[in-house]
């Protein structure tokens, strides 16, 4: 098991116990229930058929008390153990989440596999999922050890012989159950989750360019392109579902044989008989359900893999000692703190990967960059993120409020600070128009925002990151010109105001004016810089 | 006007099969009763009985364990054969609407890929089972009436307490069932949320506080998921009680009656093999409904994926009736506004069915989205459209149009196939296609690699950006269609390529109407008319 579940259930020890009590006392009850209704019915009908006599010598009021308490103990602590298990599960897990967050932050900070991708971030949603799982089945667990306890102890009323075969059984259902699994399911699951994979990859690459597929009829054409990954599926779907219920069908199959070897083997009076036998049929019926365990049991193993990966211990780098508000260099040309650089290039060239490079998102600009005189994939995020602040093209938002992802930019900021910035964002009428204002819900079902309204709230956050470099992606992409040119304002206000740097991409001359500098990537081929001396 | 959608979801169908498989392991358990009683028996009087009972619990054991096997697999069956009924309503609508609805490729993705998965728990276990829980309760009575009526009707009986529980409690459950289930997916949802903003939380710095938060958030939502779980649980709470109920009144009557101590008149003669055969069966009564209570996460899964599929396929609207090419195609004062509230304009052209003609513009100022929107792809379109002189719908010229645009659909086969998409198209031969592929300047490549028999795929792996988008020219051009719309026809190209291909726009344009939006000065030089989109 993991550390942080470890340590986590270790703060839900309490729940647990009391979890895995109500699951024992359920499992208690349930084979109680079945044997000592059993044996009151064979000590009823052997004294009926003595006479009134011994009628009036069979005490029926304790066992007829004891069925009753029976079914109000197993209802009652089955509930307990539903409660307790998802109890124990949801806090548990609360921490996990929160724990493993901050391992993959801290691991992306030293540049361990940053910038994780949407599919990489569901498999970890899942994967969590999947512990949560387990835990409430690690609750219950306990419930079949108990019945089957019991379930021997009435087996052995029937003999000694029966006692062992009835153990016999059990431990030749767990070898099974657990064999089976590891020999059966592995394959099939693992088909069936690259099948999964491919069937998405190839429907992401045919609705990409859906313009063709509209004019072209090419709908039915994909559809039936797609089949073979589909019916991949499904056949791998069909393995697994055949090799789960090979391996319910031999669990019950065993059970079965068990129960007519015991019944033949018992040699004792009926009453003691009937008790034995439908003691142990409980016993093996809870004993069966174990094998869910076995059938998860791989995908679990995989994913305590993967998450155990994630937090094992990473050296952690001191940071360089930069200057508050350092120079940058593009390709040779310097940049002093509180440069305004339009940053062109043909499209295709590269302009917002340089971005991102400068900001330590990535490694991969071929460009020759410096930030105070060390190349920023030397410096890496840690040290190059209080010098920039990116309002990317994409306009990344956390699902939240739009407070939430305001107060991202910097610890301390109070609700004038926020509403300063959506001003000079020009965006501030937008979040006052919102039901919720500040504090709306953003996706899901929540208030949806434009492009251009979520680009100019993400514009805001960078402003409140005051940090001394201001890097700008389109930022005016969906806004009319009349808007366009009230930005241009408001932000060149701001620079001037706190003599931040800005490197600005954009094709939209209005914006053009925020710069007094232009650097070209240079492409090998001469282009036209755009005029930007009418500032 | 706008009709509704004539395409529906196929209907959700209860699979009979795998419903009777699980009405089978019902059956099985009445041998096995039958075997338990003999036992019994065989324990006080009858010793020779032994292989009978024996046998019984063997043969209904194995009963049993085939029809759970066999219950899965028709269920799976089933299950399959509604993902392909789901994929053909699907599949083609949602890939030729995707632009049109306004959609992201991944959203449509998890639509056409993982909610159709989600809907095999419905459809293989939850539905069969529904029917099965309808049935086997009355079975098992049936199955006990012969041996002891009295305990076929309290059975019975215990049904009508239990239905009106759920009905009042059951409802309410259900309610707290599906707000615990949104809770839960919130809270996982919100994990792989940050995760997936991780590169932009860590720019600012974010990561301690948005770990801090998100175990807040969690430790919140388990709280709140805790106080409606006590409600969730009540309905398997009260098929819990009723289930040990319907065990303890049987297991008392019978012992009473046995005893002769019922306190009113007898009204069957019962003897012990009976009344342990009615014993056995009492768990088996609400054994289906319990099973079906479990398979409750699927349903509620399922019907959330096919509600999703619904509003989808509802929010597909109907092609616009299908127009002959115009002579004269124009556009007056035309505003596009895309769904984010962004627009461009006014757009003014007029394009005879002759001739080449040109829309121009910055990059991003929405040369792409004129052309998108004229094939009811885009922006939605204001101000007056003018096919001769009635009015256009975006859309309506579709089968008139040969497209080329930025991205270039390719289907799995050869090259040739996928120059010639529509089957009603009269193909030309080899030699006309090389022709035009040659003019393209793609000779060399194909020389190379096999000509038109070159296998290609919807990744497009085997080809360049360049070379996929020429292959798109020349299918917009071999398409014979009377209108070209081609965006950027000549980006991306050398110096004697592109003017090659401005030969062959200049020929084509002699007799068909040739529309490219481009910023190519040699191209626009040639136009007939510009329209300018201004940014």
């Amino acid at each position: 098991m993991i550390a942080p579940l470890r340590q986590a259930m270790m703060g839900q020890r309490q729940t647990i116990r009391l979890g895995m009590a109500c699951a024992m006392v359920a499992s208690l009850s349930a084979v109680g229930l079945l044997a000592l209704s059993g044996w009151f019915l064979v000590g009823a009908a052997l004294a009926g058929l003595a006479g009134p006599v011994a009628v009036a010598g069979f005490n029926y009021l304790l066992p007829s008390a004891g069925i009753r308490a029976a079914a109000i103990m197993r209802t009652t602590s089955r509930y307990g153990e539903r409660m307790l298990g998802h109890r124990a599960a949801l806090y548990a897990l609360a921490k996990v989440r929160a724990e493993l967050f901050a391992a993959v932050a801290a691991r992306a900070l030293t540049g361990h596999d940053a910038g994780r991708s949407g599919t990489l971030a569901n498999r970890l949603g899942k994967e969590v999922d999947a512990l949560e799982e387990a835990v409430i089945r690690q609750v219950s667990r306990p419930g079949a050890w108990a019945g089957a306890l019991a379930g021997l102890i009435a087996a052995l009323i029937l003999g000694w012989r029966c006692g062992a075969i009835l153990l016999t059984a059990l431990i030749v259902m767990r070898l099974a159950g657990r064999g089976m699994a590891a020999r059966l399911l592995p394959e099939p699951q693992r088909r069936t989750a690259a099948a999964h994979a491919a069937l998405q990859a190839d429907y992401a690459d045919m609705a990409g360019p859906a313009a063709d597929v509209a004019i072209y009829g090419l709908a039915p054409a994909m559809a039936a392109a797609l089949e073979p990954s589909a019916l991949a599926y499904d056949d791998a779907r069909m393995d697994e579902t055949r090799a789960e219920g090979m391996i319910s069908a031999v669990q019950t199959m065993i059970a079965a044989a068990t129960v007519a070897l015991i019944a033949v083997s018992a040699q004792t009076t009926p009453a003691p008989f009937a008790l034995g036998m439908l003691g142990a049929m409980a016993a093996l019926e809870a004993w069966g359900a174990l094998v869910m365990n076995d059938m998860r049991g791989h995908d679990l193993a995989r994913a305590q893999h993967h998450l155990a990966k994630l937090d094992e211990d990473i050296g952690i780098a001191p940071l360089p000692c930069l200057s508050p508000a350092p120079a940058l260099t593009l390709c040779g040309q310097s940049f002093p703190a509180g440069s305004r650089v339009l940053v062109c290039g043909a499209s295709g060239a590269g302009k917002t990967r340089l971005l991102e490079t400068l900001v330590g998102l990535r490694q991969d600009a071929p460009q020759d960059l410096a930030v105070a005189g060390i190349e920023p994939r030397e410096l890496g995020l840690a040290a190059l993120r209080p010098i920039f602040a990116l309002a990317g093209q994409d306009a990344p938002m956390i699902a939240g409020s739009i407070a939430d992802n305001l107060l991202l930019a910097r610890p301390g900021l109070d609700e004038k600070a926020l509403w300063d910035a959506l001003r000079v964002a020009c965006v501030d009428d937008v979040v006052r128009a919102l039901p919720d204002g500040l504090h709306q819900w953003l996706g899901g079902d929540g208030a949806r925002l434009s492009g251009g309204q979520r680009r100019r709230i993400v514009l805001a956050r960078a402003l409140l990151a005051g940090r001394p470099w201001l890097l700008l992606d389109e930022p005016t992409e969906g806004l009319d010109t009349k808007a366009e040119a009230l930005l241009g304002e408001s932000l060149a206000e701001w620079l001037d105001r706190t003599g931040a740097g800005l490197l600005l991409i954009s094709h939209r001359p209005a914006m053009w004016r925020l710069a007094s500098k232009i650097f070209e990537i240079p492409t090998g081929e001469p282009t036209s810089l755009p005029d930007i001396s009418h500032t | 006007m706008v009709k509704p959608s004539t395409i529906l979801l196929p209907p959700t169908k209860v699979d009979r099969r795998a419903a009777l498989w699980w009405l089978t392991d019902s059956i099985g358990a009445i041998p096995v009763a039958g075997g338990i009683a003999l036992a019994v028996t065989a324990s006080t009087v009858a010793r020779q009985v032994w292989p009978l009972a024996a046998g019984l619990l063997v043969a209904g054991g194995c009963v049993r364990a085939l029809a759970i096997w066999r219950a899965g697999i028709a269920g799976q069956a089933a299950a399959a054969a509604m993902r392909a009924r789901l994929r053909e309503a699907l599949h083609a609508p949602l890939l030729r609407s995707r632009l049109r609805r306004g959609r992201l490729i991944g959203e449509d993705m998890h639509l056409a890929v993982d909610s159709i998965a989600e809907t095999g728990g419905l459809i293989a276990r939850f539905l069969p089972l529904r029917m099965a829980s309808g049935l086997s309760p009355l079975l098992i009575a049936a199955a006990v009436a012969p041996a002891s009526w009295v305990a076929a009707l309290i059975m019975l009986v215990t049904l009508v307490p239990f239905i009106l529980a759920m009905a009042l409690a059951g409802g309410a459950a259900a309610r707290k069932a599906q707000a615990q289930h949104r809770a839960l997916t919130r809270l996982s949802g919100l994990f792989v949320d940050r995760l997936r903003s991780l590169p932009m939380i860590l720019t600012y710095g974010a990561e301690e506080r948005i770990t801090r938060h998100l175990g807040s958030a969690a430790q919140d939502a388990a709280r709140r998921t805790m106080g409606v779980l006590g409600i969730a649980f009540a309905s398997s709470a009260i098929l819990d009680f009723f289930a040990a109920l319907s065990v303890a009144l049987v297991a008392v009557y019978c012992g009473f009656s046995l005893l002769h101590l019922l306190p009113f008149p007898a009204p069957e003669a019962l003897t012990l093999p009976r009344a342990f055969y009615a014993l056995a069966l009492a768990p088996e009564f609400y054994l289906a409904m319990r099973r079906l209570a479990a398979a409750y996460h699927d349903k509620q899964q399922g019907e959330a994926a096919l509600a999703a599929m619904r509003d989808q396929l509802d929010a597909i609207s109907p092609q616009p009736a299908p127009f002959a090419p115009p002579r004269l195609w124009q556009g007056r004062d035309v505003m596009l506004t895309h769904a984010d509230g962004a627009s461009i304009g006014p757009l003014n052209w007029a394009w005879t069915s002759l001739g080449l003609h040109a829309v121009t513009g910055p990059t991003g100022a929405g040369k792409s989205s004129l052309l998108l929107a004229l094939i009811g792809q885009g922006p939605a379109c204001g101000g007056m459209l003018q096919a001769d002189d009635g009015a256009f719908l975006p859309g309506s010229l579709n089968a008139h149009i040969g497209w080329a645009g930025q991205q270039v659909a390719l289907l799995p086969g050869s090259l040739r196939a996928n120059l010639i998409p529509t089957p009603d198209q009269t193909m030309p031969d080899d030699a006309e296609l090389l022709a035009c592929l040659n003019r393209l300047g793609l000779g060399p490549m194909l020389a190379r690699r096999g000509g038109l028999d070159l296998a290609v795929d919807h990744r497009g792996s085997s080809l360049s950006g360049g070379e996929r988008r020429r292959i798109g020219l020349a299918r917009a051009i071999l398409s014979q269609r009377p209108i070209l719309l081609l965006d950027e026809p000549t980006a991306d190209l050398d110096a004697g390529t592109a003017a090659a291909v401005r030969a062959l726009l200049g020929e084509l344009a002699r007799d068909r109407l040739v529309v490219v939006a481009t910023h190519d000065a040699a191209l626009i030089a040639m136009a007939a008319s510009v329209c300018a989109v201004a940014p």
